[in-house]
């Protein structure tokens, strides 16, 4: 049965073309901006859709005196320290919660639950002054050290997922010998696969994604990350100097295209997930 | 007896070693932190010279002595109130629309959910060129006669082009409002078909009373995070021009890291986490008034 909700109108079409160009703009803009050559950028005479195709742009910014190169890398060694650190605490937090039973842990997994309420700038200062104390400011363990000790929304996930996982398979491993470290490591881990990798995901595109962490702790040109140097760079260009604009959006194409990947590849996983989360689209 | 037992003991002690790490990161990350924090915000701290105590004065300063801390709430309050219900509004348009029968709906669903990938740096680099006074937006509106402000320089505009960026990422809540319309009974519309309702209609009393679960929990998140933005207001504005663009967290940012005011922040990120709390609160209750769930029974 043909139901009128469903039916696409010509107005349908129209909206969704024209939305889907408005949005694109940027898009296309950006793509422009970084296939510019260098006299573009000075006499800012950038155009929506690209007019000349400078593609060495991609390969220059990695020689010029921008440490274009130490930039990623450092996202990549703080991204991949945060990912390696949430998996494997939040695997073991969540499995606990679901299945062991211990004296006071229905009112422990209350507090997870309304940990996630505090806002992290109430613990933002005090963190600060801890990592100061530890002498951690201006090296990477700030911001990858936390993820070894799990978050509560991450522990909530794994506690869900195991919840719905049956129980005779723990049992009948226990009848078998195995003890609860073996359990966990031999028959949950690899069933925990779906779940631990979409949690990858998420600590990986916020971790990449981040400015206000690496922008308190990192002060070192050579140690920024991506999403700070790209900022860094335009705001330490001279006045009378503009940034060199082309190579500013070919970093900002490098800090995205990564995100779009690994959403392509992910999105299986995330959607298996069946996760609510994310903010109404507004960042 | 006493073998079951054993078992119990030896398995809550495999609890507790499991959900150690946990444990620790709350007690060293967030308990003791969140403690600090409320003596820090009694004190006058600079971080080299030892704490001075001050009890409420940092409270009272901000309250009412501080004219940035109010411009920056109502600027923060201003944003959330818009951006919010907007993306939410375009979200829960654009998706009912891909939720029709459309060809190259895949297509259309990928544009618009592309620039929620864009990490929120780049974004804003994107945005500091769109909203140039001779960028592409201005140009656009110069085709259809109007003439673009600076946006980002003009303290009137500088809010709405704020809000503009957040509208980009409208993808978001439309790929979860779709998500969700899927999941609605078709027998539902079917019934409503047979009973000669319009589109309009079918999408007023089923489309929408059955999204308000999804679309309640996306305003609480949208809410939480709109209050905390930085970013973007960092980046391309620095809360500037004359404060007009100034919000909470870069406020907040700006007297611990700038001026190492660390207790007046400490102070303003309490008052933060209340402004918080009440508006959530507000959210939970208006709740009963809007948001429908299937079980339960009226």
């Amino acid at each position: 049965m043909s139901v009128r909700a469903f039916r696409a109108t010509p107005f349908s079409y129209a909206t969704l073309i024209v939305v889907s160009a408005v949005l694109s703009v940027p898009l296309v803009f950006v793509v422009s901006i970084a296939l510019s050559s260098d006299q573009t950028v000075n006499a800012n005479t950038f155009t929506i859709l690209p007019r000349e195709f400078h593609w060495e742009n991609f390969t220059r910014v990695f020689s010029t005196e921008l440490p274009m190169q130490r930039f990623l890398l450092n996202s990549v060694i703080i991204s991949l320290g945060a990912v390696v650190g949430q998996v494997l605490s939040s695997g073991l937090v969540g499995y606990a919660f679901a299945r062991l039973r211990a004296p006071g842990k229905n009112a422990l997994f209350l507090i997870v639950i309304a940990t996630m309420m505090i806002p992290a700038q109430i613990t933002m200062i005090p963190q600060f002054i801890l990592f100061k104390e530890l002498g951690w400011v201006n090296t990477f363990l700030p911001l990858i050290v936390p993820n070894f000790f799990s978050n509560a929304f991450n522990v909530f996930l794994v506690r869900q997922f195991v919840s719905r996982l049956p129980s005779e398979i723990d049992e009948a491993a226990m009848v078998d010998g195995l003890g609860f470290f073996g359990i966990y490591r031999r028959i949950m881990l690899p069933m925990l696969a779906p779940v631990l990798i979409a949690i990858g995901i998420f600590t990986l595109t916020a971790t990449w994604g981040d400015f206000m962490g690496p922008l308190i702790y990192l002060n070192d040109e050579s140690k920024m990350p991506l999403a700070l140097g790209v900022q860094y760079i335009t705001s330490t260009s001279q006045a009378l100097q503009a940034p060199p604009w082309n190579l500013v959006m070919v970093g900002s194409i490098l800090l995205t295209l990564p995100m779009i990947l690994v959403y392509y590849l992910g999105q299986k996983y995330l959607y298996e997930m069946d996760i609510s989360g994310g903010s109404a689209g507004v960042k | 007896m006493s073998k079951l037992s054993k078992l119990r003991r030896r398995e809550a002690l495999w609890f507790y070693l499991f959900a150690s790490p946990w444990i620790i990161g709350f007690v060293v990350f967030l308990l003791g932190p969140m403690i600090a924090s409320v003596y820090f915000s009694l004190t006058d701290w600079d971080s080299f010279t030892p704490p001075k105590w001050v009890g409420l004065d940092n409270y009272r300063r901000l309250l009412t002595d501080d004219p940035v801390f109010w411009k920056a709430l109502w600027n923060t309050f201003y944003y959330a109130a818009i951006s919010v219900p907007l993306g939410l509004v375009l979200g829960l348009w654009l998706a009912n629309l891909l939720n029709k029968q459309v060809r190259m709906r895949k297509l259309f669903r990928t544009l618009i959910y592309l620039p929620t990938l864009v990490p929120l740096v780049a974004t804003a680099m994107i945005f500091k060129m769109v909203l140039a006074p001779s960028g592409p937006l201005n140009d656009l509106l110069g085709v259809v006669g109007i003439p673009g402000p600076s946006w980002l320089l003009d303290s009137m505009w500088v809010k709405p082009a704020l809000i503009l960026l957040s509208v980009w990422g409208a993808g978001g809540a439309t790929v979860l409002l779709l998500a969700a319309m899927k999941g609605i009974p078709r027998e539902l519309y079917e019934a409503a078909e047979v009973d000669g309702a319009s589109s309009l209609r079918q999408f007023w009393s089923i489309t929408v009373p059955q999204l308000t679960p999804i679309i309640f929990f996306n305003l609480i998140m949208g809410l939480i995070g709109a209050f905390q933005v930085f970013s973007q207001v960092y980046i391309l504005t620095k809360g500037g021009p004359n404060n007009a663009s100034q919000t909470m967290v870069p406020l907040l940012f700006n007297e611990a890291f700038s001026f190492y005011h660390l207790g007046y922040a400490s102070a303003l990120s309490w008052l933060l986490f209340a402004v918080i709390m009440v508006f959530t609160l507000i959210a939970f209750r208006s709740a009963r008034r809007w948001v429908f769930y299937e079980t339960e029974v009226r």
